[in-house]
């Protein structure tokens, strides 16, 4: 009766643990944050230990896994600008210099915090495989590690809020756990079509001290793009999909 | 009082905090989101550059040899740039003007106005654009060469992000996307005539020449495919190639192969003769980028339908025979014969065969946001003669660019750099966008 009991209770405490499916949350915190193709505006704005700030408008598109692009909108001396990532390809095109150039995820096509992978994010999920689960008070506590050597970020740890689902805080870091940077999810709002997600993301890195990026989300919603918009070809005619 | 100055300033030390994370409110006015029918913008340029003139030079005597200067030439430079659009369904009109300005004591002043492009688009589908007008098509994937940029104007190496002025073109672009190891295929034939005013500095008059460029994404890898026919320049055929071969390694190449290809050359007597044979020019390049952002690109450029040390070095025997000519006669003939020649093809850049370019920039060092110092090196593989440009970028204000560099010019006597006009160029860029 007593092993019967001390059985029950093993499994009473056990069960949670593997309750939790750590890819599917994963996969649940991505789809919370962006519908799985979608359109949407950005502001990113690097700020300045002495306050001073530098900004930028982008009109984002996504589809599917693999496929991201982002054209600037403004400041005048990038507008036209474009990123284009399939999978692990990211291209920068710039209407000056003409043909779109290889580029790669650590890069920054504008300066400061943030950095190609930032501003082309795919879904967490397609990129890394959760390696634990752990529940907090108030939030799960993701440990992500690359599924390969091409992603920005070799590891990640993402907070994330248990009711809603969706990140608080990630921490970025090297192959050996060192700092890159965090990333703040702030300001949940509603964005329509049912999309309910922070619209605010701030960063700052031990890498920049003092310095501060923030990204501001607008209008974002689904919609379905062709394949051939996310090619190199068509990059310089992303305007025409606004 | 003094208590009262205390009082004040806790009073602020407290409130101050509060004062600062009120100012973290960011905001994002919609209304820039708003997609507008019309859009207009454009860049405005300043350039004063110093050239330090080396007075042995063949260059220096071709261009100076009836108004000799001093040890410095100071220039001073404008462009302006404006471009507009319009766009209304399927359809769409872009045009990019361009105003070259240029002073000096030994110019006076100089005015250049031209459209760079201005071509209409016919959008019906993501898959199919049709371009009709002036526009530049921007083919081959290296940094300061593209011998595959068939319908092209050539780059300044000295400066490859230029804009470029375009030709009259008519052209498609048909792209197709596909899951598998062949991700995207687009096809972009072009049409372009060379006809009198319409593109007649491209080559033979009364042509109409066709070329076309087959893209391929295949196994994360862009390759291109490219022709040109018509009878305005030799045929040619063409491949590019784009990888990364780690994240943050990319390997690119360009081959060109050229049918009959033909150049006017002098002999060691100074006769000018006509040469005719296939020709091939290529290019293989990398750009590397290591985890503390120093950008390295580094290229190997080989041009097979340039002049070899000999041909070059029988022209700079022209110039230096018709600068004594002039000397000593007053007349100025053989080098007008000369300065033709160098507005044909031995005047211009990357006139010899074999080149190794190299250019380091280093992304904000030292925490310095929007900062980027750079140093470039070009060298003549055959005569051993080069470039070496230090530089200094700064973007750290909106629309604002500042550059600042120097480029100092090293060879021998008869060298392709050693006899170039200066010695040393130093200029100054600002550079607004509005």
């Amino acid at each position: 009766m007593l092993r019967i009991i001390t059985l029950l209770l093993i499994l009473l405490f056990s069960t949670p643990l593997y309750a939790l499916d750590g890819t599917a949350l994963l996969k649940q915190v991505d789809r919370n944050l962006n519908p799985e193709s979608y359109e949407m505006y950005r502001k990113l704005i690097n700020v300045e230990p002495d306050g001073k700030k530098k900004e930028y408008t982008l009109f984002s598109l996504k589809k599917g896994l693999d496929k991201v692009a982002a054209l600037f909108l403004a400041p005048a001396s990038d507008k036209g600008r474009s990123t284009l990532r399939q999978g692990e390809n990211m291209w920068l095109y710039i209407p000056n210099v003409g043909k779109p150039i290889r580029i790669t995820s650590l890069q920054s096509v504008v300066g400061g915090v943030f950095n190609n992978a930032d501003i082309l994010a795919l879904d967490y999920a397609a990129e890394y495989n959760v390696e634990k689960v752990e529940e907090k008070a108030t939030d799960y506590l993701l440990t992500l590690k690359a599924k390969t050597k091409d992603v920005a970020y070799d590891r990640l740890k993402i907070w994330a809020d248990r009711d809603k689902k969706l990140p608080t805080r990630i921490e970025c870091l090297t192959e050996a756990g060192m700092l890159i940077k965090t990333l703040y999810f702030k300001d949940v709002k509603e964005f329509g079509g049912g999309i309910v997600r922070p619209s605010l993301i701030e960063t700052d890195s031990p890498l920049y001290k003092e310095y501060k990026s923030v990204m501001i989300y607008a209008k974002i919603r689904q919609r379905a793009f062709k394949d051939e918009v996310f090619t190199l070809t068509f990059m310089p005619n992303l305007e025409t999909m606004r | 009082m003094n208590s009262c100055c205390l009082a004040i300033l806790m009073i602020l030390s407290i409130l101050l905090p509060a004062m600062a994370r009120a100012e973290d409110s960011y905001t994002f006015d919609l209304s820039e989101t708003e997609k507008k029918a019309y859009h207009f913008g454009g860049y405005v340029e300043f350039k004063p550059v110093l050239y330090g003139l080396d007075r042995d030079a063949a260059f220096y005597k071709l261009r100076f040899y009836n108004d000799p200067q001093g040890r410095t030439l100071p220039e001073a430079n404008g462009r302006v740039q404006l471009e507009g659009s319009y766009e209304k369904d399927i359809y769409r009109f872009y045009a990019k003007t361009n105003t070259d300005l240029k002073y000096s004591d030994y110019t006076n002043g100089t005015e250049r106005s031209v459209f760079y492009e201005a071509y209409g688009s016919l959008k019906p589908s993501s898959s199919l654009k049709i371009d009709l007008g002036k526009k530049t098509m921007k083919w081959g994937k290296g940094y300061a060469w593209n011998p595959v940029a068939f319908v092209d104007r050539p780059k300044d190496p000295d400066d490859p992000e230029l804009s470029l002025e375009g030709f009259i073109v008519a052209t498609t672009d048909v792209i197709k996307s596909f899951d598998g190891p062949l991700k995207t295929f687009s096809f972009t034939p072009v049409l372009l005539p060379v006809y009198d005013h319409v593109n007649d500095s491209f080559g033979n008059n009364n042509k109409l020449n066709f070329a076309g460029r087959f893209y391929f994404l295949l196994y994360d890898t862009d390759i291109d495919l490219m022709f040109m026919t018509g009878g305005s320049r030799p045929d040619r055929y063409g491949a590019d190639f784009s990888r990364n071969i780690t994240t943050n390694f990319e390997l690119h190449g360009e081959y060109s192969y050229i049918r009959n290809s033909h150049k006017n050359v002098l002999d060691a007597s100074g006769n000018m003769g006509f040469l005719e044979a296939d020709a091939q020019s290529y290019l293989i390049g990398i750009r590397h980028l290591t985890t503390f952002d120093l950008t390295t690109i580094i290229e190997y450029y080989h041009n097979g339908t340039s002049f070899s040390v000999d041909e070059i070095k029988n022209y700079y025997t022209v110039i230096n025979r018709g600068y004594d000519q002039f000397q000593t006669t007053g007349s100025s003939a053989m080098l007008a014969s000369a300065q033709a020649m160098a507005d044909g093809s031995y005047g211009r850049s990357s006139a010899m065969e074999n080149y190794l370019y190299i250019r380091l920039s280093q992304k904000e060092p030292f925490g310095i946001l929007y900062f980027i110092p750079a140093l470039t090196g070009s060298m003549n593989l055959d005569d051993q003669s080069y470039t070496l440009t230090p530089e200094l970028l700064y973007t750290g204000i909106t629309n604002l660019e500042l550059r600042f560099r120097t480029a100092f010019i090293v060879g021998g006597k008869d060298t392709e750099f050693g006899e170039k006009q200066n010695d040393y160029r130093m200029e100054l860029r600002v550079g607004y966008y509005f």
